[in-house]
């Protein structure tokens, strides 16, 4: 596994990939959907599918000597390289802006959310659906990434719209304030559960998918 | 000796295709011609072969071992060039075989300069930078450097001048003279009559015959039927387009 993870990280994986971890920064952004920039992590991500039908990459894996399986799985693992990545950013600068920034006017003004635990709780989703429905659906096919995009996209921008309108609502304030930390948290560990248990089944699921594939 | 690959019974169905069944042998330093026309069958039995895509049915042993269960230690010991496997084109070789060689047991860093040397291959330039024949030069290096003893080759002579075609084929004998196993797919024959041992031959999916070159050869030419395996071919594969403009 290790050595199919350099073959992800040195041969496989395009650059935007890791440039677009930068959209991380937007976390601090207000009077913006900073949910986006889970989007846009994925969408670095799609660049690397992309490119690897252009560089016959699910050829060249599977003429290794290897478990056909295992190539599903380090792709899923560098997925999730670069989602943690991003995550652990994203709430190492939520909590800069939590401790530092919490009554800064741009913050205390924001119509739009803030970074806080509920922010990367809705992010964790985002990055589930795309574990989802992107990566698990690409495998059907091992080629067509279009679909699975299309399908991501009309998944994801609902979730992003739900997740800006809902702290809006009576009663839901809580979800954009730097008060209630405990349920903030529990909200983000549940996420974390959410996004961990549909990684993991989407995978076995690709893995069963792949393996049956003629390529 | 166990002959280094056994195909029998091959079938694989496509909605709109059906192989097979085809069975062949490969035996240990020779080299099996396949051959049949553009559509016939060939890369589809390859790539059932390989594992990369599934048969309906038959038997794939190599080395005496089944294929199926044993396919991480069967492929340390194969070698695959087509050219299909044009993999990223964009990297450099360096960068490549850097991961590559990782994933073979019997990886020789010795044997991969000396087969890069004679190939006159610089690791710098990436696979774009490389023309046809150099390609299917890369990927023999890199079966060799990890000590294949068989190697599937699609169509490796598709698409080269002529020059280059007589160096592959130089090259394969040389292999061959080394105890190295040749699959040879190609649709051109003129190349087969100069370095093959055995002959098998599928025609719209079906095989024709599998049979020393020799007597593949004496067999059509008692017949009547060519006393090449251009002749042979063109004589079994030929269809009259003016009967049919005419109908």
């Amino acid at each position: 596994m290790i050595n199919l993870l350099n073959k992800e990280l040195r041969l496989s994986a395009h650059l935007l990939s890791y440039l677009f971890l930068a959209f991380s920064l937007m976390a601090l952004i207000p009077g913006y959907p900073i949910l986006l920039s889970a989007f846009f992590i994925c969408f670095g991500l799609f660049q690397t599918f992309q490119n690897g039908r252009e560089t016959n990459d699910v050829l060249y894996s599977a003429l290794l000597p290897i478990d056909k399986k295992d190539v599903v799985k380090a792709r899923y693992i560098f997925v999730c390289l670069i989602q943690i990545t991003a995550f652990i950013l994203m709430a190492g600068l939520t909590s800069l802006r939590m401790v530092f920034f919490a009554s800064a006017a741009p913050y205390m003004n924001n119509a739009m959310m803030n970074s806080n635990p509920v922010f990367l709780a809705w992010t964790l989703l985002i990055f589930a659906l795309f574990n989802t429905l992107f990566v698990g659906l690409f495998y059907k096919t091992a080629y067509r990434f279009g679909k699975p995009f299309i399908a991501f996209i009309v998944a994801s921008m609902p979730v992003i719209c739900i997740a800006e309108v809902l702290h809006h609502l009576p009663g839901l304030e809580f979800l954009n304030t730097s008060d209630r930390l405990p349920l903030q948290l529990m909200l983000m560990l549940s996420a974390l559960a959410v996004y961990v248990s549909a990684t993991i089944i989407s995978c076995k699921a690709a893995q069963r998918n792949f393996e049956m594939l003629d390529l | 000796m166990t002959p280094v690959l056994v195909v029998e019974n091959l079938i694989k169905t496509y909605p709109a295709f059906r192989l097979g069944p085809v069975s062949f042998k490969v035996e240990a330093g020779s080299i099996m011609g396949f051959i049949g026309r553009n559509g016939a069958g060939k890369t589809t039995t390859l790539k059932s072969i390989l594992n990369i895509a599934h048969p309906n049915s038959g038997s794939i042993r190599y080395f005496g071992q089944e294929l199926p269960g044993n396919e991480r230690a069967i492929k340390q010991r194969v070698g695959f060039a087509g050219g299909a496997a044009d993999c990223y084109p964009r990297k450099k070789i360096a960068d490549i075989i850097a991961v590559t060689r990782n994933f073979y047991d019997n990886w020789d860093d010795a044997a991969y300069r000396k087969y890069m040397g004679i190939f006159s291959i610089d690791p710098q330039k990436t696979p774009r930078e490389l023309s046809e024949g150099m390609k299917v030069k890369l990927n023999l290096a890199i079966a060799l450097s990890h000590r294949a003893e068989l190697l599937i080759l699609d169509e490796p002579t598709s698409g080269l001048d002529p020059v280059s075609r007589e160096e592959l084929l130089e090259i394969f004998a040389a292999l061959k003279e080394r105890g190295v196993a040749i699959l040879f797919s190609t649709h051109i024959t003129s190349d087969l009559d100069k370095c093959a041992d055995y002959i098998t031959y599928i025609r719209k999916g079906e095989l024709v015959a599998s049979d020393t070159m020799e007597s593949f050869l004496s067999g059509h030419r008692m017949r009547g039927e060519g006393s090449n395996l251009e002749e042979i071919m063109l004589r079994c594969e030929k269809e009259d387009y003016r009967d049919k403009f005419a109908e």
